[in-house]
């Protein structure tokens, strides 16, 4: 037996409610019980949370060392690493220091990238996959918002990683927003943009080349992939194959003016 | 670098124990919390840029559950740590503070850390999900919105979810002690 209005009652609770709303919630605690029993068990578990678990603060040790290496943000990637300062622009992430950090950097510096794990051709098939899942269902985009000021941070906050995301609504590609997708066995971060009618995918990596640079059609859909600045990228839509071609000039145009 | 230490000590260091905090109850262990607030940090202070003049706060403890998040896939790991000891260490911490504060009475201050250590061991026990949003809201006092964005459900996820944890943990807390006073 549920009081309908219970969440309602938690949200008065928890300071959710304006003015009135609150005001009508706590009048309604003078009625039903439930509802009364409910705000006075939060309360108590309230100063139980709060007064009587012990808060975890930082260790005095673990917070000065976090210190010193945020001097050189790449060395906190191993407590043991000191590195040299990183020069502004440059826009890899190389480990100095350690083993992994040698041959991330002489990997890097030839410019190789590792291979992904299937055939180019079936990495095709698996974004053609992907690009459909994202168009039926409900699952086109995780944040939804032509803000590149809040898309950009939330890629951040699921990957160690954004790709360069802006609104071309000038242009014809109006940004609808990104989410996070899985292909391959890795995870993407995908700008979604609109063109009229056609939907347009933009998956992006990092530090993978899963595919030939270049223009390929599948199954109706037209892919181009591009290596750009550490990252490697690929559009998917049924517009027109030029179409994207302007999409990946206007994309790369957009990576310059960033920083 | 002076830009990194001056972004560190803007973005980070104000928020650092709620980091951690959260890192610490999400593992529940200590090595485990320092390696995912470590990690955060790198993250939070490369895409600094990115968050342009909103609260920092949330944003990092976003960042701190994505990367708790990460951690588990990596590892794998479902074996819960053993806590007792770390808790007995952090309340042999706690008991000298409060022999420092203004409460005299021994027997209150015995019962008191007699009652720590049972929440914590009931908050460890929670489910994850809902571990995670009582201490985002009781603990932070971080709003629906923020919790939604933090943990990444719908607003209503993040009511619902507090209503049934709360609810569980009446009921454990009932099942342990009979009723509270």
């Amino acid at each position: 037996m549920n009081c309908a209005r219970l969440l309602t009652t938690q949200a008065y609770i928890d300071n959710e409610l304006e003015a009135a709303a609150a005001l009508a919630a706590k009048k309604h605690t003078e009625t039903c019980g439930e509802c009364a029993a409910l705000c006075e068990q939060a309360l108590v578990l309230r100063r139980a949370l709060r007064e009587e678990t012990t808060y975890y603060r930082a260790p005095e040790a673990f917070r000065r060392s976090l210190r010193e290496s945020t001097g050189n943000a790449e060395s906190a990637l191993s407590t043991h690493v000191v590195g040299p300062p990183r020069p502004t622009r440059q826009r890899s992430r190389f480990l100095f220091g350690t083993v992994w950090g040698a041959i991330a950097a002489f990997a890097a510096s030839l410019m190789i990238f590792v291979l992904s794990n299937s055939a180019p051709d079936e990495m095709a098939r698996d974004i053609v996959s992907a690009h459909i899942r994202s168009l039926t269902g409900s699952h086109l985009v995780d944040v939804a918002s032509g803000d590149d000021h809040t898309v950009k941070p939330w890629f951040y906050t699921h990957l160690d990683m954004s790709p360069p995301v802006r609104d071309f609504e000038n242009a014809g590609f109006r940004l609808v927003g990104g989410r996070v997708d899985y292909v391959d066995g890795r995870h993407a971060a995908v700008t979604v943009y609109r063109l009229g009618d056609h939907v347009v995918n933009v998956f992006a990596w990092r530090d993978v080349e899963p595919m030939k640079s270049g223009t390929r059609e599948r199954d109706g859909y037209n892919l181009l992939s591009w290596r750009q600045h550490g990252l490697f990228f690929c559009a998917i839509s049924d517009a027109n194959g030029d179409e994207l071609v302007r999409l990946s000039e206007l994309i790369e145009q957009s990576d310059h003016v960033e920083e | 670098m002076d830009e990194q230490r001056r972004k560190f000590e803007a973005l980070v260091l104000p928020h650092l124990d709620a980091a951690y905090n959260l890192a610490r109850w999400l593992s529940r262990s200590t090595t485990e919390a320092e390696d995912i607030v470590q990690e955060a940090t790198l993250r939070a202070l490369k895409s600094f840029g990115a968050l342009r003049g909103a609260d920092a706060k949330p944003w990092l403890l976003a960042i701190v559950r994505n990367c708790y998040r990460s951690a588990v896939v990596r590892q794998s790991k479902f074996a819960a740590v053993p806590i007792n000891e770390e808790i007995e260490t952090r309340v042999n911490g706690r008991i000298h503070a409060c022999l420092i504060s203004n409460d005299a009475d021994p027997e209150s201050i015995a019962a008191m850390n007699a009652d720590r250590r049972k929440l914590d061991k009931m908050l460890a026990s929670m489910p994850e999900d809902f571990r995670e949003v009582l201490i985002l809201r009781e603990l932070e006092e971080m709003s629906y919105r923020e919790i939604a964005d933090i943990t990444d459900v719908p607003m209503g996820t993040v009511m619902s979810r507090l209503a049934r944890a709360r609810k569980l943990l009446k009921q454990r807390w009932l099942e342990t002690e009979g009723s509270r006073p």
